[in-house]
């Protein structure tokens, strides 16, 4: 089949303004694409096996300290949460940076021009992803709550729909803020160094002020949206979710679009 | 079909591209000549969308290459071999492009074949060497099957056999009625290899036209044992002269007005006999793009000091 290539024309000689003649690159291609992307490199499955080692390994606490910690389905289901939003928003950066990183935009955006639906692609492959990272440590919680039970635990099965909501939001609003940083800096290890660092300044920064901090500490009113602590916190949690996810998201975009590929 | 009008560009307030215009039609491979820092890689980054022109444009086949709904169906791109992902297999980097082209992926081994990389297939690229680099680069462009290629410095990298390889690859493109356009900074690494050529120096096309006509020399060198012969000979004839050393008569062609033919006829008239009459090995483009990369040298002196 394709040997014939060889010898044949390059272009059947009736083909009229050839460049038309195909058509654009669907969605769906581009999704499964960038899934390959994300997920295909060594490093990127070194990452993914940490992201569940350490749900698991955080799994351990509420296990291993009956004493101090809930014996309840929903602290079970809040230690899964936390264990999968240390290391996953990493795996979202790297998504949107590593190809600046490794320079393979010069050929990514030869092949889609509209560079906006490759980081649409991007981010949507991180969203599934966060999704089904929420899927596995909810199996996560299911095993460390059989292991529970197996020992004897009395268990308060106290879960409903709103905390399923509060843990679901959760891990996507992490993933997500990892998604603005990569989107936003182009460069792994600046976008990575300050996903670290700019939270901590703003925590110090509520710790010296609670009235400003509300409004700008994400790790504060993130936790309220994992404990379903939305009464009297929404204004908060929409400015935070602004600040940190729309926002440099938007810019992210902008820069995207306008920036010379060398 | 490649085409620009006066692209032009600046970084700040130095001018890198200035009024480029190109047009590199079908069958055709195309030589974009000029020394290191002329403007080259960023007349082709624009050329596909990657960098963006104060003024002109640039189309492919009559639309801009932004506007193309699956580009590499009609342009195989070629710009930097070492912006590869170094942690991905030649093999995986082939199968995204061809599902990107929404080529099938069998077409892969294929292209692994042709360009002699089958047993490096399934290494990672952060261990290919820059001709293996530019190898794959190469499968790479060819991956939707497309009918333009846009090669920037293909020969880099490559040993005399794989330039002898690309060249016969390209050449076979063009036959079926592909357009190739290839920057170099070495006018040898071309010569055999294009139709066309376009010298860019400074940002701006200095010469441009087909290569035949730009290697043209515009003298005949004539040697004779009997050079006061051969010097009536040649005044009887109306014919201008220098003479050379060791026994050397150099003629201007005035655009080929005067031919080797009228040299040996004038000189059979006089029964002078001659021992080599051919053209002058200085050809002019040589010395034309000697002097550019010796001016781009010497400005890049003066800019250290």
């Amino acid at each position: 089949m394709t040997s014939a290539t060889m010898t044949s024309p390059v272009r059947p000689v009736d083909a009229q303004s050839p460049g038309a003649a195909f058509p654009a690159i669907p969605f769906s291609r581009l999704l499964r694409v960038e899934w390959g992307k994300a997920t295909d490199t060594r490093a990127a499955r070194w990452l993914l096996a940490l992201v569940a080692a350490s749900t698991v390994g955080l799994m351990l606490a509420p296990l291993l300290a009956p004493s101090r910690i809930d014996q309840t389905y929903t602290s079970y289901l809040r230690f899964a949460a936390v264990g999968l939003s240390i290391l996953l928003p990493i795996v979202s950066i790297l998504t949107l940076t590593s190809e600046w990183s490794q320079r393979t935009v010069l050929t990514t955006f030869t092949q889609e021009p509209r560079r906006i639906r490759v980081i649409n692609a991007k981010v949507t492959v991180s969203l599934l992803l966060a999704g089904g990272a929420a899927v596995f440590g909810g199996l996560v919680t299911a095993a460390g709550l059989g292991v529970a039970a197996a020992t004897g635990r009395e268990l308060d099965a106290n879960l409903n729909a709103g905390v399923l909501v509060g843990y679901l939001l959760f891990v996507l609003l992490s993933v997500a803020t990892g998604v603005a940083f990569g989107a936003l800096l182009h460069n792994s290890a600046a976008a990575i160094v300050l996903y670290f660092a700019l939270p901590i300044a703003f925590a110090l920064l509520g710790r010296a002020s609670t009235s400003l901090g509300q409004w700008v500490d994400s790790g504060t009113t993130f936790d309220w949206v994992l404990n379903g602590e939305w009464s009297g916190h929404t204004p908060q949690i929409l400015a935070t979710v602004i600040l940190w996810v729309a926002l440099p998201v938007a810019a992210g975009l902008v820069r995207t679009v306008r920036r010379e590929i060398n | 079909m490649i085409t620009t009008t006066a692209l032009t560009k600046s970084y700040g307030k130095t001018p890198v591209v200035r009024d480029v215009s190109l047009h590199c039609e079908p069958g055709t491979i195309t030589g974009f000549l000029g020394p290191n820092g002329a403007g080259k890689s960023t007349t082709l980054r624009m050329i596909v969308g990657l960098a963006h022109p104060d003024h002109g444009t640039s189309t492919i086949d009559g639309r801009p290459f932004v506007e193309l709904p699956n580009p590499t169906r009609v342009v195989g791109t070629l710009l930097d071999p070492s912006a590869m992902h170094a942690g991905r297999t030649g093999r995986a980097t082939l199968k995204i492009a061809a599902q990107m082209a929404g080529m099938s992926t069998d077409r892969v081994d294929h292209l692994l074949n042709l360009v002699g990389l089958t047993d490096a297939a399934d290494r990672r690229v952060g261990g290919y060497s820059l001709g293996m680099r530019q190898r794959l680069g190469i499968a790479q462009t060819l991956v939707g099957e497309p009918e333009v290629l846009i090669l920037d410095e293909p020969a880099n990298g490559l040993d005399p056999e794989g330039i002898a390889w690309m060249r016969g690859l390209l050449r076979d493109f063009a036959d079926r009625g592909g357009t190739v356009l290839l920057s170099s900074h070495l006018l040898h690494e071309v010569q055999a290899t294009v139709d066309h050529l376009v010298v860019i120096s400074r940002g701006a096309v200095v010469a441009s036209g087909p290569l035949s006509e730009l290697l043209a020399s515009s003298s005949l060198l004539v040697r004779t044992p009997d050079p006061e012969g051969l010097a009536r000979a040649l005044r009887s004839a109306g014919i201008g002269y220098r003479p050379g050393p060791d026994n050397t008569f150099t003629v201007d062609v005035h655009d080929g007005r005067i031919t080797p033919e009228m040299i040996a006829r004038a000189a059979v008239d006089q029964q002078v006999p001659l021992t080599e009459l051919r053209q002058s090995d200085s050809g002019g483009l040589e010395q034309l793009f000697f002097s550019l990369t010796a001016a781009t040298a010497d400005h890049s002196q003066e800019a250290a000091a």
